[in-house]
């Protein structure tokens, strides 16, 4: 085994280095992983893409407020043991419930003609609900169950945790849901005529506050369900995850392109993958300076993202 | 159907619609017509709800509605076209016509059906609204695609979508060619003829003479002259508005 080993070094092309096989099997194991926690980050750019597509800002308190819903399910579920998947619904619901009230607080009653109102809005939204997850755990990172954690399925030279391929498959539930809720239902039709001509879509109907609460609700569903996926992958929830998550969300929201959705969906997953990637071989500490500098280069070489919408406004 | 009192809307200083008094009846085409800046546009963005009234008062139907959103105002009866086209390009020409039936009646269905159905139920309605404004051939395309005068006409057929009751039509022969011209009279007439009431802005002077039953004459937000098309087109006023007066040349 071990001469095979030797023998088996493996050429990357490209990139001039001589990788050992095991090493190179660590690697894409470690990327597939990260592939698939990616899931998490492409719902959290949806949710930042869907509120900037309809009403042209950014929601800085969506994954905290997603963090926030994740909580809820805990506390609410902590007195009986709760099977994992109701921990999950009720994160989707409370997420719902905080998206609203993240609206009427911090939308609402803003003046929308001033940009920087709902920015600091937001950040104030952040801290606040960052505060309350502060105060009212102690800022403990509290455990949080996870679904086939202990369930690997071997494939190869690999082995695929199951814990992941659990959030995977429920982040593609997820997207897919959504994707056909905008591109095949009125009310989808509707949010996207809202966001394409806002005065148009007043004076065929509809409603822009309904439709803005509306998307506040979904995302923040959306959001809570990512929130309940971070804590189910890691294994815990920790108030420290808020910060991190906006900042991935926001790259993935970049790179994707604003308000395109399968942007997010394509940048959320290639972050996740080329976060394990550096992590793998450059180590935990330097990872998010990569990531950050893929984030650069978008903004200099392509700042439409992967994806730029045409804006439909006229 | 409508009704207009001492209709008054300052922009700063600017009277942009001062003191109109105006009457739409139930199948009668108004034709508002006017200089340019002569507040014609102003009109109809009030009436649509657009921006607050400075004061004056907007009944429809006997009810006063200077006071609601303007997506209420659609389902209860207001529709309205633009000057410039603005239709949602991502969608297709079926999709525009599906998310703007909002009218009372088609709001009494059931929520769930309405907002999460396929449109199964609105189809035969959205069918019958593209064959009379001839494009069932382009249900499909994305509205972003289709032919100048295509996307004219679906302007149209979007704000009939929410079966109007009154209908307000801003300028919408700008750009059209002598034949689209003809079929927009035409359509305007059969749109008539089923009782609508249809306040018609337009700069195609000919189009106005042909189609409206009673026009009204602004001038700096005032209402100058009003009258059936011959009346209006031998009024010393209008005449100076459009033509500016001897003693000021």
């Amino acid at each position: 085994m071990a001469a095979r080993r030797h023998c088996n070094r493996v050429y990357v092309p490209d990139s001039g280095f001589v990788v050992d096989y095991l090493d190179l099997i660590d690697a894409v194991q470690s990327v597939a992983d990260g592939v698939l926690f990616g899931a998490t980050y492409a719902l959290l750019g949806i949710g930042f893409t869907l509120i900037f597509g309809v009403m042209h800002k950014i929601n800085l308190s969506f994954a905290a407020a997603s963090i926030g819903a994740a909580y809820v399910s805990l506390l609410i579920l902590a007195g009986f043991k709760a099977p994992a998947i109701l921990v999950f619904l009720t994160a989707a619901l409370a997420g719902g419930v905080i998206g609203a009230l993240v609206y009427l607080v911090g939308f609402k009653f803003i003046p929308l003609a001033n940009p920087l109102a709902t920015l600091m809005s937001t950040v104030g939204l952040l801290l606040l609900i960052d505060e309350i997850i502060v105060h009212s755990t102690d800022g403990v990172p509290l455990n949080y169950p996870a679904l086939f954690s202990d369930v690997i399925i071997p494939a190869g030279p690999f082995n695929i945790r199951g814990d992941l391929v659990f959030v995977f498959v429920l982040g593609c539930v997820c997207m897919a849901v959504l994707l056909t809720l905008l591109y095949r239902t009125k009310l989808g039709l509707a949010t996207r005529a809202v966001s394409q001509q806002p005065v148009a879509s007043q004076l065929c109907g509809i409603s822009i506050t309904r439709v803005n609460l509306l998307t506040f609700v979904i995302t923040g569903m959306v959001g809570g369900i990512a929130g309940a996926m971070t804590g189910a992958a890691i294994g815990m929830l920790s108030p420290l995850l808020s910060l991190p998550l906006t900042v991935k969300g926001l790259i993935v929201t970049v790179i994707g392109g604003l308000g395109s959705i399968p942007g997010a969906i394509i940048a959320g997953l290639v972050v996740g993958g080329l976060e394990n990637f550096f992590q793998f071989f450059r180590g935990v500490t330097e990872r998010d300076l990569y990531i950050m500098l893929l984030l650069f280069a978008f903004l200099v070489f392509k700042p439409g993202g992967l994806f730029a919408t045409s804006a439909g406004r006229d | 159907m409508l009704e207009l009192h001492r209709l008054t809307k300052h922009f700063g200083g600017v009277r942009a619609v001062d003191g109109v008094d105006l009457i739409v009846n139930p199948g009668e085409v108004l034709g508002l017509i006017g200089p340019n800046g002569s507040g014609k546009s102003t009109t109809v963005n009030l009436i649509c709800g657009l921006f607050p009234l400075t004061s004056g008062l907007i009944m429809f139907k006997g009810e006063d509605i200077s006071a609601l959103p303007p997506h209420e105002r659609v389902t209860r009866g207001i529709a309205r076209t633009f000057q410039n086209i603005r239709l949602f390009g991502q969608l297709t020409v079926w999709q525009n016509l599906w998310v703007a039936q909002n009218s009372a009646e088609q709001r009494r269905q059931n929520p769930v059906r309405r907002w999460f159905g396929g449109g199964g139920s609105a189809r035969e309605d959205i069918g019958r609204t593209l064959e009379f404004f001839d494009l069932a051939h382009k249900r499909d395309e994305l509205a972003g695609n289709l032919a100048f005068g295509e996307q004219r006409r679906l302007e149209f057929a979007r704000a009939f979508a929410a079966k109007p009751v009154l209908l307000l039509l801003d300028e919408p022969a700008a750009g059209m060619n002598a034949e689209e011209i003809d079929q927009l009279d035409a359509r305007i007439r059969t749109l008539r003829d089923t009782g609508m009431a249809i306040l018609l802005i337009e700069h195609h002077v000919e189009l106005v003479m042909s189609v409206a039953d009673r026009i009204a004459v602004l001038n700096f937000g005032q209402k100058i002259a009003e009258g059936s098309p011959a009346e209006v087109q031998n009024n010393p006023l209008v005449r100076e508005a459009y033509l500016g007066t001897a003693t000021a040349a």
